[in-house]
């Protein structure tokens, strides 16, 4: 069932993106999405649209593969996108009970479906592109500056690889659990909510018990071998920038300038 | 009684570029009163196999017949039929999720609609089948230790009494009196209450000494359905499919090499231990002439 969950699945594949350093791909999906949030008109979506659609090229990644990671969001942005339109002040086209349509709204409405669309299809480039790892060394080293405010940055990130890491353990383990209780006669599928959330019990408990029994296990292991926080810690492959990652850099602070320079001139 | 497999296909993500056909064609009946021994080498689709049996898993091709009947047709109830055909998986332990012992065992017989005085009476009948004392009928399952933990698994299934009992690697993961016990238990088991066992397991030497009748799956396919003696017997096909001979076989093919006139045929210790001895005894009789 959690089979088709591809947000925040890497796809291994030999691009220029996936060899980009993880600071670089952060930094821009940070900036990708606060241009979004610049843009105010479809016009402004041209670009971003661009931006997006070459770098998707660029990873090498298959496009219905980036569209399944979209899949699960889609109640969101249809919810979203009825807020828009029966709340939208202006121009009442269509108007009914307590519900008013109007042309403001439909725009509105398609303006957030592309928002949305654009902002999470970024945001999975960058999973795609990057591993676990890569990505959380990518905070690590990006974030460090934050340990002058005693921000435990290595520590949040240990945390964030070891909560990626568990993902497809837990899943595995949640069908093996599903299927030892429908062995028992156990039902997932049929009756009112109640019933199914009673029905979740056999699942929840023997899941949150092998996952206190993992982390202690890992915990054990981790201590086994002397690792004690970021102190004195080395890496076997430490973050360097290469060339490629400075004409990333310039690539996407011509975007983010291109953008900004849009929206002041108000087109 | 009768479950039957008729040309069992299965694929991974059918339909997809990365099919993966993990059963190509498996052909099994089960009776009543039986005692089967699944031996398969890690990845040989065992696993898969014994998920069909139960309904858990929708074979690509072919069917699943219980007393005749198809279990993926419309109308049959799965879930009361998951009652007649018992599922073990491995490490069992893991599925425990109640307060007490006595209330998960109930969980089975429950869900087949049971009021709770019959479900109670089934699972301490079935907790007494597994060797669980009365005093930890109130206890948390979690605070049992291993081996108990998992008796207490195999009662919630046997609970149900069904009339085939399937144990996924039993003695996965247990010492070898841990593993005497649970084998010893099962075998009675059986013989009590006259139902099918199929034991699923990589090690001839666990089944050896208990069943009756060995399927070797290998590679998706049934390679060899027949009495323990005479699957032992192609040791070297056996091998070959990374499985081994029970110990005793390669001691008596050993002897016999060696021109003692042991009975390579024997599958349990005291069977082994007596053919050696008379074997010597005529040795030592016929050096004496």
């Amino acid at each position: 069932m959690f089979k088709d969950i591809t947000l925040g699945q890497f796809y291994p594949a030999d691009s220029v993106i996936h060899r980009l350093d993880p600071r670089v791909k952060l930094a821009g999906t940070l900036i990708y999405i606060i241009t979004l949030f610049i843009g105010k008109s479809f016009f402004m979506y041209i670009p971003a649209g661009v931006f997006l659609v070459s770098v998707i090229i660029l990873s090498k990644v298959p496009p219905s593969f980036v569209i399944r990671g979209v899949k699960p969001i889609i109640p969101l942005i249809i919810i979203s996108a009825v807020f828009n339109l029966i709340l939208t002040p202006g121009n009442a086209l269509v108007s009914f009970w307590i519900i008013n349509i109007t042309s403001e709204g439909i725009y509105m409405a398609i303006f957030m479906i592309v928002r949305l669309l654009f902002l999470i299809t970024g945001a999975s480039i960058l999973t795609l592109t990057t591993t676990p790892t890569k990505l959380t060394d990518g905070i690590e080293k990006g974030l460090r500056f934050l340990t002058v405010f005693k921000v435990p940055v290595h520590e949040i990130a240990m945390m964030m690889s070891i909560a990626l890491r568990f993902i497809p353990i837990l899943v595995e383990e949640t069908d093996k659990i599903k299927k030892a209780q429908m062995a028992r006669g156990a039902d997932f599928e049929s009756g009112n909510i109640i019933k199914r959330a009673k029905a979740m019990i056999p699942l929840l408990v023997p899941l949150f018990v092998s996952a206190f029994r993992r982390a202690g296990d890992l915990a054990m292991a981790m201590e086994a071998r002397c690792y004690h926080g970021s102190e004195g810690r080395s890496r076997m492959k430490p973050l360097v920038y290469a060339r490629r990652d400075f004409i990333a850099y310039s690539i996407i602070l011509g975007y983010l300038a291109l953008m900004i320079v849009l929206r002041v001139f108000g087109i | 009684m009768e479950l039957r497999a008729e040309n069992i296909v299965y694929e991974y993500d059918a339909g997809t570029g990365y099919a993966k056909r993990a059963l190509d064609g498996i052909d099994l009946t089960i009776r009543e009163d039986e005692f089967i021994g699944l031996i398969g080498h890690t990845g040989s689709g065992k696993s898969t196999l014994i998920q069909h049996l139960n309904g858990l898993l929708k074979a690509t091709e072919g069917r699943v017949l219980w007393n005749g009947r198809d279990i993926y047709s419309q109308g049959f109830y799965r879930r009361e039929f998951r009652g007649h055909v018992g599922l073990v998986f491995q490490y069992p332990e893991y599925q425990l999720f109640e307060t007490t012992v006595l209330k998960d065992v109930c969980f089975g017989p429950k869900n087949l609609g049971l009021s709770d005085e019959e479900a109670e009476s089934r699972a301490k009948e079935a907790l007494a089948m597994t060797g669980i004392s009365e005093k930890n009928y109130e206890t948390s399952p979690f605070e049992l230790s291993g081996g108990q933990k998992r008796r207490v698994a195999i009662a919630g299934v046997l609970a149900m009494r069904p009339e085939i009992l399937i144990l996924d690697e039993p003695t996965a993961g247990l010492d070898p009196g841990g593993r005497d016990e649970i084998l010893g238990s099962v075998a009675r088991i059986q013989k009590e209450t006259g139902s099918s066992v199929v034991l699923v397991s990589h090690s001839m030497d666990d089944v050896a000494e208990y069943v009756k009748r060995i399927v070797v799956i290998d590679k998706g396919h049934i390679a060899f359905d027949d009495k323990p003696v005479r699957v032992f017997s192609h040791i070297e096909e056996l091998e070959s499919m990374g499985l081994s001979a029970p110990q005793i076989t390669y001691v008596m093919h050993e002897l016999r090499k060696a021109g003692f006139d042991a009975d390579t045929n024997a599958l349990t210790i005291k069977e082994a231990a007596d053919s050696i001895l008379s074997c010597l005894n005529i040795k030592i009789h016929g050096s004496a002439d």
